[in-house]
């Protein structure tokens, strides 16, 4: 199904909606804490996050890429995070993720005008460059792919997770 | 770039945490408000005018607006809206509206906007021939419709205006020649009226990073140079400067440092630049590249054929961010931000010796929530830092002279 907003209230409308009928939300606000939670969420499963932004160029290469890995390695947790600066575009995300393939992936959205703030949480060192990919294994151990990734990464890292199990 | 290392994954108590911040889910933004007042203004960009009137253009509400102040800016006049609907304005971190104003009191603007979906943009200009008190209707810089966003403005000393921009009109001809575009071309105009109309823009360097400001100064009259991320052989997105032989020649790309950040990102960081009385080049970025990281300072006394060894800015676990340098009458200053996980903080280094050796950095400012880049500016006397927070608002604050 495919949603379309006119504003951050439409999600918070959509959301509240989806999460009384108990079905998964399609966008998520990605808020102060949120951070902790999707680590604590995946723990323990190989986890691809992709951090990115409906205005990036390279973005907007990267994502379908990431769509067809997630669709051929179902074993591979993948997370995708819209960390552009507010304001945020659900609109926009939304359909450049179901463009993608990654509409039933776990999606986020940068939602707090602070936006330092949530980077810092996540990585002090990050100052915003997108796209970015942290893929964390299931012991915890994160490596950080800064700019667009190379897929045969992606398959060569998705390979030894699988590997040790 | 491929950097590895251990997480510690904390358990924390987040019971009704997701929950309940879905069903809030509050609108976002880095606005205090909505309306197109200076309080609600995101981005604020200073100049001051020949008489010591500060200037100060802003972005709020999807408008732009001016206003100005004659005490240091303790209050401002009633604002002149320059633009009169509101739009979809170019809200990228390193996008805002310019200024520049000259000696008779004119005032030339630029901004730009988001076009389409597809966030194509679109630079505006417009001038007031009545000292604010009302602008020209907003015309694009250029004919072409590609896009084009991170224009600049400098004032030549006989009133000239320059303008540079990233345009991506080339990719059209790359696409039909079944070739890839990388970046973004650099393009410029001028105009010779102050700013009421520009010439047929042209380009000055294809394949420049596409999502970063530009800087932009005078290495002499007639003669702009402007800094600008690159995208050097292998996708190494450094930085270069690019001194102008005329004000509608370009010159050749000069290399500032070899920092190695190979990346096809978009660092959304971009450079700035200020050119001494002497000529001095005096220059300030950002990179993580694999040869150093964080932010840069460097000078160059032959109109960027050598540049200095760079000196780090800033403290590296407080992630140093948006720095900014300017020449002025009692020396040279940088201001940079820097954030502990709750207070962002300005901070400035001050060289009377041309940049030769610095003050220690100290905090001139702070606030707790979002804020726009800080800028510096001068009124020929005395410089500024010019900041405007989500919390605080606007401020404009005196630099004190180092001892």
């Amino acid at each position: 199904m495919r949603f379309r907003f006119a504003a951050m209230l439409g999600l918070g409308v959509l959301i509240a909606s989806a999460a009384a009928l108990g079905a998964s939300p399609v966008l998520k606000p990605f808020e102060r804490g949120t951070w902790q939670s999707v680590l604590k969420g995946h723990s323990g499963r190989p986890t691809l996050v992709h951090f990115w932004g409906v205005t990036c160029g390279p973005c907007k290469v990267e994502l379908p890429l990431l769509g067809r890995f997630a669709k051929d390695h179902p074993e591979i947790d993948v997370v995708t995070i819209s960390a552009d600066l507010v304001p945020n575009l659900p609109a926009a995300t939304q359909s450049m993720l179901d463009k993608a393939g990654l509409s039933s992936t776990e999606n986020f959205v940068f939602n707090d005008g602070f936006a330092e703030r949530l980077r810092f949480e996540i990585d002090p060192a990050w100052q915003g460059d997108i796209p970015r990919t942290m893929l964390i294994s299931r012991e915890g151990a994160v490596t950080t792919i800064e700019g667009s990734a190379e897929m045969a990464d992606l398959e060569k890292w998705s390979a030894q997770q699988l590997s040790k199990h | 770039m491929i950097r590895t290392g251990a997480l510690a994954i904390v358990a924390l108590a987040f019971a009704h945490g997701p929950a309940l911040a879905q069903m809030r889910a509050p609108p976002a933004s880095e606005a205090a408000c909505e309306e197109p007042t200076l309080r609600c203004a995101t981005k604020a960009t200073p100049a001051f005018g020949p008489d010591g009137t500060l200037w100060l253009v802003w972005m709020a509400g999807g408008q732009v607006s001016v206003a100005s102040s004659h005490d240091e800016g303790r209050s401002f006049s009633a604002p002149t809206q320059v633009t009169t609907k509101r739009l979809n304005l170019d809200w990228g971190p390193d996008a805002r509206p310019k200024i520049v104003v000259d000696r008779k009191g004119g005032i030339a603007l630029a901004f730009s906007t988001f076009r389409d979906e597809a966030f194509n943009g679109e630079v505006f200009y417009t001038r007031s021939a009545d000292g604010g008190k009302s602008f020209a209707e907003p015309k694009p810089i250029t004919a072409n419709k590609e896009s084009q966003r991170f224009e600049a403005l400098a004032l030549d000393q006989d009133g000239t205006v320059f303008a540079a921009w990233l345009d991506k009109r080339n990719r059209i001809f790359a696409k039909e020649a079944g070739q890839k575009y990388e970046g973004a071309g650099l393009f410029f105009t001028s105009s010779s009226d102050g700013g009421t109309t520009y010439a047929e823009a042209k380009l000055a360097r294809e394949g420049t990073c596409e999502c970063c400001r530009l800087g932009l100064a005078f290495a002499a009259p007639g003669r702009p140079v402007a800094i600008f991320r690159n995208i050097f052989e292998g996708g190494v997105r450094d930085h270069a400067v690019m001194t102008f032989t005329d004000i509608a020649t370009p010159g050749e790309v000069r290399r500032v440092s070899h920092d190695d950040w190979q990346i096809n990102a978009c660092p959304h960081h971009g450079p700035s630049l200020t050119v001494a009385p002497n000529g001095t080049y005096h220059v300030v970025w950002y990179t993580n590249g694999k040869a150093r990281k964080g932010l840069f300072y460097a000078h160059s006394r032959d109109e960027g054929r050598t540049f200095s060894a760079p000196m780090a800015l800033g403290q590296p676990g407080r992630n140093p961010t948006r720095p900014y340098v300017l020449a002025g009458p009692k020396g040279t200053v940088i201001a940079w931000k820097e954030f502990d996980g709750e207070r962002t903080s300005v901070h400035v280094a001050t060289s009377r010796d041309d940049g030769e050796t610095w003050s220690p950095p100290r905090t001139i400012s702070n606030t707790t929530d979002t804020s726009d880049h800080p800028l510096l500016v001068s009124n020929g006397g005395q410089v500024y830092l010019s900041w405007m927070t989500k919390a605080d608002g606007y401020r404009l604050i005196a630099i004190e002279d180092q001892p």
